[in-house]
């Protein structure tokens, strides 16, 4: 309120005599004057930029307040807020408070805990209380919370160019409601799938009050089998859920169940169960890959087999025809060029581990290979044993028949419910066309993207980090969705969006899921709290349901299936996948994903054509090996460190893309890869532009693959922001990998991983013994020493004083030795620790110029290494190290800051800001880097990560922009996603993994608290987990303290497998590694006695070749 | 200084061989006499501004500004604005550090350990050494002080300066990179009082000759920087001392600056940097690169002032020389280094090497090579030495492929270390590559400066070589 004065000129009437007039602005009485008598202060005085003194020392205070509470990082409250008269039930300041949530992903939903500081999520971690994922998350769980708070979400609803208001929204649903009351005719609405019980209900509800309405699904990718497979196969619908850890051989059929299939994070959990191995007599799963693109499951294989997606009904044949013993499907094999050898041992293998064998073939494969698949698994017994069968829902209209009835005129009024069909319909569907002839569209959208354009009204979507809902998990059990905070921007929850539509009488969204709550449970309220609690609701897991498969009923499917048809480089067959990080697009305006790399290609920012060495080189793109070869030829043609793609056109049944092309070891000879996802064009600063849309090129028909496509090379080159140059481990022991079986095998020679070339002379990783001198012991000695392997003795000499895991005495005598032990064995490269640390790091994304220049910032990265067995000691010249690996076994490894006892990093720094603390860890003091950058240098793993630039207040297309760049601060909305436990580094800085050394501490302090007069500060084991540990869906990461000898830490690090990387510089890591172990079939034709990578190794030190040949590889 | 001969007499056997007499070469041809000497080097400072000299101010001028202007960028901006990236976090910047710090080695070497050889053909050189030392020694701070990611506290005291503060945190004397504060910043000082102290006694002369000329400003000045000069025999006797401490000061720093520069390597574990040969090597290849900015230098300016007389051929041939040996010396590090890179039996360290020679960056080895191992061999042959425009190409030639000794080593090394998968390739930004080549022009700068202002040759010390110095000298024989 401001007051007014009055200073108006006495009235008329009262006055006699002459008038006087104070100017002649008065006399002319202007409203200006007017104006400048009802001011306090001239004019300019009161106001500064519009906010005026009053107003000004209002929101100081405000600010004062809000700043002296630690909430200085918030955005400024609007309303809702109120001084803490009394404290919030739990708050602390300071520390983050969890509450269960779930993201839901297509008919999926991820258990989540949420991370809040002050009401503002910061960090995802799995729900450890859902055991299935054990508190793991994945790659895209874990970047959501960046999408929360993207400045490029759609803040408003929109009419046209007009903003509504939320009861102007509401007004609106109530309009359509009222509009379509009756029977519904002329309404349709197309959503994305879900999982929610709540949505379903709220459909149910929407047929039931317009029953002509139509309810149309569409997710772009699939990654359930067809509802028809199982139809055919069983008569019922019903889905599969595998049970990998029961599997002990497995046969994946074009199926990437480490991430395209619904449940990977679940599968790859149970997959490493069974793959996990600590003594030599544990057992090991065998994982047989049929498959035309290279997966992270197709990296995992045993036997690889590297076939079309064409041919995998074939290949399905084939192997149903000798597991079954019979030729029904010989005619089905037509075509196929695949080594009978393979099919017959693979088959004899299941039929060796009947029952607890598994057979799956990938969601996108047509109905008669999941038949097949079927046939194989009921004959192995595996139904019921490694695979159990639940209800599946029955499928909504499909997208196809909406657009058939928008082009039959029968919708007037058209709902999008998420997805974002305008970007990911088939092409020949011509879905946004159909779009804008709809009179009357609504989009319900997260971003104003592609369909949203063509909308004429848009509604924001909240996050589901700000929404109440619910969802059920790949193995249905039914799981809260819980907001973490009140919408930012006023968006719409999906349930209250339904909800208003169905014309429920309390649209509230919490109602609505409490209500839907109700039908599955009868515990009333506390019941309900116990679920938000536990984010969970136990036992409500979807039913096995017993089936059997009948040969009869599936007979049908099998009339009139194509020969495998003949591939050649006119006649491609093209592969779309689902984005390792992008999905199917959806992310494609997150900046952590979109720096992400790819985990096979590590290109990151874009996606490629994948194509085959072979195919690459009949496409003359093949890169020339230099005259003077010294390291193995790259696998893509690199001009200074940067990779020069060639752009091609893929054209497909007259529909034409433009991309670069990137060669890719392990791809079927004759099959290109698209992957989906990227090529928005309106998704934001971040996501537009990255990439090519593969969309463009999809048909309806042929959603997965399709054949018939041709290259052609625009002659043009384009970057790549290839993060990782050189494919080769050049025969250096940096991947330590055996046999699990077999001559020289892990269970004839457990301690192979310290016995590897220069490796051997490196000093063993505690105690003082060497392994051979180790192996020699009796065993009541090595169990000893292995128990005390925190000998008093370093390993080595050092003139420095260096940590001592004995205990006082020495300058380092904390009660904790931090260490961490990585198991290759189970890694499955999945990236999910780069971003999880990256959320909890606060490690800025460069954007991909910066990338391209080799500056980006994860602090852990994924190093992937082919082998193909060739690489040959010559220098330069040598015909094996001209080769690309057509069929190559990859070796994956987490590579992040190993904590160097005798760290190299530490000697180096002149101003000490790079040391040791008590307690193991090498801790950076970011005050007190000048940025000198010798301890990169210096380190030998190059895992230092250097702020060239003010990553955190710059935009990543004004780093170079000199003092005009800077930014005062970051936007505001982008600082809330900021952990507050963990400094945000300057430019000038070098950082790195600090083993999450902001955890540790909370850990100390609290156990400090707990310990009180005990004094007991010891953390127990387990409480602490680095961000990278806590998402590993395979447990391969573990951390925990050195001196505690049972800790899971120790145990891991005792085991025989274990070994340091460049462990021989005497610089004794914290980190050390478990030795991979591949778990061939000796019968097999591709067997290899050794891995490749170690037969590569021999060759490269100059031993004498082993009777063991290179693989061969399988034929596609 | 030699005891006078006439005191012993001669071994009776050298009558009976009669050795033949072999001419000392003179150091100062034509007789010049004392007053020439005063005239011929005064003159250069006293004289009109030659128009030349604008010009090339101007031009050095405008050079220089490419490094204020690429420092002000990259300071405003950040590090990125140069080519680094992970693997290879140095490159040009300490390949032009160690390039300018080596290049000063040759001046200290002049000055110093040839004055305590006593050898005399070093002065008509060593002033313009001497400056050279100095002048590379402020292009080469430029680099490791400005490449650090936070030059604002690389400044400050209690970084990279030891200065007690609250917080108790010295510096980490195991660092080479705190050694290299140490030592280069003492052998910039000591540089600038060697070199200043020999020019005090022409000061004193300047100062006299103004004054005898009646240009009192100019007077002033010299006379303040001659510090009161007036070459008494006690003053002599002093100075003479305070030379004769300081060259035996700075002549464990020819040795010591580029043994601690090369252990910024050495010291470093990656493979191609952690190899012992480096502290001789680094100092050979100092020597020669100095050398070879020597001759870039003098002989251009013997050709400008018409200094033939003073530095003469006999001049050029040690230096040739001196190249040649130290390039030889280089030649056999290189060779060296492959030997114990295989003898070693250290497979990563094999690769460095090879992937040096064969490698991406081979086009650099072989540069170096060329330049290094191969010019200095012309250097055998006398009618090469005498070809003064010859000799001169020759010279920039080592230069170059000093500069390139140093990117081989730092980048080849850096960009394909222990991990494969980390494995990279730098190139510069156009702003390093503006900001080296702007420090010549400062270079430039200040030696045009130099020549305009100070006397270019001791005149004192010059004067002592000639015969008329020594009237007993042809006595001696």
């Amino acid at each position: 309120m401001k007051r007014k004065f009055d200073h108006s000129a006495p009235a008329s009437s009262g006055l006699t005599g002459p008038k006087y007039w104070r100017s002649l602005d008065e006399l002319a009485d202007t409203p200006g004057f007017r104006e400048h008598l009802a001011r306090e202060f001239p004019e300019g005085a009161s106001s500064m930029e519009g906010v005026d003194r009053r107003q000004f020392l209002r929101l100081m205070a405000a600010s004062f307040a809000l700043g002296g509470l630690g909430l200085a990082g918030c955005r400024r409250p609007e309303a809702h807020i109120l001084p803490y008269g009394k404290s919030v039930e739990y708050t602390i300041p300071g520390l983050p408070l969890y509450f269960a949530t779930a993201m839901p992903l297509r008919k999926h939903a991820l258990p989540l805990l949420a991370e809040t500081h002050q009401g503002r999520p910061t960090k995802i971690e799995g729900n450890p209380s859902y055991l299935p994922h054990g508190g793991a998350t994945t790659l895209l769980a874990q970047a959501s919370v960046l999408d929360l708070y993207d400045p490029e979400r759609a803040t408003v609803h929109t009419k046209g160019d007009a903003a509504l208001n939320l009861g102007q929204v509401n007004d609106l649903l109530a309009g359509i409601n009222k509009a379509h009351a009756g029977n519904g005719e002329g309404l349709a609405f197309l959503a994305d799938e879900s999982a929610s019980p709540t949505r379903a209900r709220l459909v149910a509800k929407l047929k039931q009050v317009y029953p002509r309405a139509i309810w149309a699904e569409y997710e772009p990718v699939q990654d359930e089998p067809p509802a028809a497979a199982a139809e055919a196969s069983f008569g019922r619908s019903v889905k599969p859920v595998y049970r990998f850890a029961k599997a002990r051989r497995i046969v994946s059929l074009d199926a990437d169940f480490f991430h395209a299939e619904a449940g990977a994070l679940y599968y790859a959990r149970e997959f490493a169960k069974g793959r996990r191995v600590t003594k030599p007599e544990d057992p090991m799963n065998r994982l047989y890959v049929a498959e035309s693109g290279f997966s992270l499951t197709g990296s995992m294989a045993d036997h690889r087999l590297r076939v079309a997606s064409s041919h995998i009904l074939a290949l399905a044949a084939a192997l149903a025809n000798k597991v079954l013993a019979t030729d029904t499907y010989t005619p089905l094999t037509q075509g196929l060029e695949v080594s009978a050898q393979w099919i017959e041992q693979c088959a004899a293998d299941l039929l060796q581990h009947a029952g607890t064998s598994l057979v799956l073939a990938g969601a996108h494969q047509p109905v008669p290979v999941h038949v097949l698949v079927n046939a194989i698994n009921a004959k192995l017994g595996n139904i019921g044993s490694t695979v159990d069968f639940v209800a599946a829902e029955a499928a909504a209209t499909s997208l196809a028949a909406l657009a058939a009835a928008i082009q039959a005129g029968a919708v007037r009024t058209l709902v999008l419910v998420n997805g974002n069909p305008a970007y990911n319909a088939p092409a020949d569907l011509d879905f946004a066309a159909r779009i804008k002839s709809v009179p009357e569209v609504v989009r319900f959208g997260y971003y104003a993207d592609e369909t949203s354009a063509l909308a004429g009204t848009h509604l924001a979507a909240t996050h589901y980090l700000e929404s109440w809902g619910d969802g059920r998990t790949v193995d249905g059990t039914i799981v809260p969705v819980q907001p973490m905070i009140l919408p930012l921007f006023n968006g719409l929850s999906e349930v209250e969006l339904l909800a208003r539509l169905a014309g429920e009488p309390n649209p509230d969204a919490y109602a609505q899921v409490n209500t839907t709550f109700g039908e599955h449970s009868d515990g009333g309220k506390k019941a309900f709290e116990k679920f938000l609690h536990d984010g969970q609701l136990e036992g409500s897991a979807y039913p096995v349901v017993a089936v059997d498969f009948d040969p009869a009923r599936s007979a049908a499917v099998f009339a009139n299936n194509p020969a495998a048809p003949a591939l050649s480089k006119d006649n491609l067959e093209v592969r779309f996948t689902v984005d390792h990080k992008m999905d199917d697009g959806r992310f494609a305006n997150n900046g952590w994903l979109q720096e992400c790399p790819d985990p096979m290609t590590k290109i990151s920012w874009d996606n490629a054509i994948l194509v085959s060495p072979r195919l690459g080189k009949e496409l003359g793109i093949a890169p020339a090996g230099s005259l003077l070869q010294v390291a193995r030829k790259e696998e893509a043609d690199f001009y200074q460190g940067k990779e020069m793609a060639h752009v091609f056109d893929v054209t497909i049944n007259g529909r034409t893309v433009r991309g670069p092309v990137h060669i890719q070891p392990g791809l079927a000879n004759y099959t290109i890869v698209l992957p989906l996802g990227y090529g928005r064009t309106a998704a934001g600063h971040i996501g537009t532009g990255a990439g090519f849309s593969a969309y463009t090129v999809r048909t309806g028909e042929a959603p997965a693959f399709a054949t018939g496509a041709t290259l052609r090379n625009t002659g043009e080159r384009m970057q790549l922001a290839n993060t990782q140059e050189h494919w080769s481990m050049e025969g250096r022991e940096i991947v330590r990998e055996a046999n699990y079986d077999g001559k020289d095998g892990y269970r004839e020679n457990p301690t192979f991983a310290n016995a590897i070339g220069i490796e051997a002379e490196a000093p063993p990783v505690y105690g003082d013994l060497k392994p051979e001198e180790f192996d020699r012991l009796p065993p009541e000695q090595k169990a000893k020493i292995t128990a005390f392997r925190a000998s008093t003795t370093p390993r080595g000499n050092s003139l420095y004083e260096t940590p001592d895991l004995s205990g006082p005495g020495s300058k380092f005598d904390g009660v904790h030795q931090w260490g961490m032990s990585i198991d290759l064995n189970t890694c499955i490269g999945c990236n999910a620790c780069i971003i999880a640390c990256q959320a909890e790091n606060n490690i800025p994304i460069v954007g991909k110029d910066q990338v391209l220049r080799g500056r980006e910032m994860q602090w852990i990265r994924l190093d992937r290494y082919y082998s193909d067995g060739l690489a040959d000691p010559e220098a330069f010249g040598a015909e094996g190290n001209k080769i690309l690996p057509e069929d190559p076994q990859v070796s994956m490894q987490p590579m992040t800051c190993q904590h160097c006892e005798l760290a190299p990093c530490e000697t180096v720094c002149p101003v000490n800001a790079t040391v040791h603390d008590d307690e193991g860890i090498n801790v950076m003091a970011y005050n007190r880097c000048i940025g000198t950058r010798y301890c990169a240098n210096n380190c030998p793993y190059k895992v230092r990560r250097f702020n060239f630039f003010d990553f955190n207040k710059r935009a990543t297309d004004a780093l170079y922009m000199g003092p005009l760049g800077h930014q005062s601060d970051m936007p505001e909305l982008l600082k809330m996603v900021r952990n507050p436990d963990v400094t945000v580094r300057m430019r000038g800085v070098m950082e790195k993994c600090t083993y999450c050394v902001q955890r540790i501490q909370q850990a100390k302090i609290a156990q400090k608290r707990l310990a009180g007069a005990s004094g007991n500060v010891e953390i127990p084991d387990g409480t602490i987990k680095t961000a990278c540990q806590q998402v590993c869906p395979v447990e391969a990461i573990v951390f925990g303290n050195l001196r505690d000898e049972q800790s899971a830490v120790s145990l891991a690090k005792t085991q025989d497998r274990t070994y340091a990387v460049l462990g021989y510089l005497n610089i004794r890591p914290r980190t050390s590694y478990l030795g991979k172990l591949r778990n061939p079939n000796p019968l097999m034709p591709d067997y290899s006695t050794l891995p490749l990578s170690r037969i590569e190794n021999k060759r490269k030190s100059g031993e004498k070749e082993t009777e063991a040949a290179p693989a061969a590889g399988g034929k596609a | 200084m030699s005891a006078p001969a006439t005191d012993q007499t001669a071994p009776a056997i050298l009558a009976e061989v009669r050795p033949a007499v072999v001419p000392r070469r003179v150091l100062v041809e034509h007789h010049r006499d004392f007053h020439w000497i005063t005239e011929k080097i005064c003159g250069i400072v006293e004289g009109q501004t030659p128009l030349w000299w604008w010009y090339c101010l101007g031009v050095a001028a405008f050079v220089a500004s490419f490094t204020v202007a690429g420092l002000t960028y990259l300071v405003s901006t950040g590090v990125g604005v140069w080519g680094h990236a992970n693997p290879v976090n140095w490159a040009w910047d300490i390949v032009n550090f160690v390039f300018w710090i080596g290049i000063g080695h040759a001046g200290t070497l002049i000055s110093a350990i040839l004055c305590l050889l006593r050898q005399k053909w070093r002065t008509s050189i060593n002033r313009a050494a001497e400056a050279m030392t100095i002048f590379a020694v402020v292009c080469a701070a430029i680099f490791p002080v400005f490449h650090v990611g936070r030059i604002w506290f690389a400044v400050l005291p209690g970084y990279l300066f030891p200065f007690p503060n609250s917080n108790g945190i010295w510096q980490n004397f195991r660092s080479p990179l705190e050694w290299d504060v140490f030592a280069v910043s003492t052998y910039g000082t000591v540089s600038v009082l060697f070199w200043y102290i020999g020019l005090i006694p022409d000061l004193g002369t300047m100062r006299d000759r103004f004054t005898a000329a009646g240009n009192v400003l100019k007077a002033r000045i010299y006379g303040f920087f001659a510090m009161g000069w007036r070459g008494s025999n006690r003053a002599w006797s002093n100075y003479e001392m305070a030379y004769l401490i300081l060259a035996g000061i700075a002549t464990p720093l020819v040795l010591s600056v580029h043994t601690i520069v090369s252990f910024d390597f050495a010291v470093s574990l990656i493979p191609g940097w952690h190899t012992t040969i480096f502290p001789p090597y680094f100092v050979a290849g100092a020597i020669f690169s100095g050398f070879g900015m020597v001759m870039t230098l003098m002989l251009p300016l013997r050709a400008i002032y018409q200094l033939e007389d003073l530095i003469t051929q006999y001049h050029i041939d040690c230096m040739c020389k001196i190249t040649l040996a130290t390039g030889t010396m280089v030649g056999y590090a290189y060779a060296m280094e492959f030997f114990i890179a295989w003898y070693g039996a250290n497979p990563n360290e094999g690769f460095a090497f090879v992937n040096r020679a064969f490698g991406v960056y081979a086009w650099a080895y072989w540069i170096m090579i060329t330049c290094n191992v191969v010019t200095p061999q012309f250097f055998w042959f006398k009618s090469v030495r005498e070809n003064t425009t010859l000799v001169w190409v020759l010279s920039i030639f080592v230069n170059v492929g000093m500069w390139f000794e140093r990117f081989v080593i730092i980048v080849t090394s850096l960009a394909r270390d222990f991990l494969p998968s980390s494995w990279g390739y730098y190139s510069p930004s156009i702003v390093e590559i503006f900001t080296f080549f702007g420090t010549f022009g400062v270079f430039s700068f200040l030696f045009l400066l130099f020549i305009r202002f100070v006397p270019i040759m001791p005149m004192s010390e010059v004067k002592a070589v000639i015969p008329q110095a020594d009237p007993h000298g042809a006595d001696h024989h």
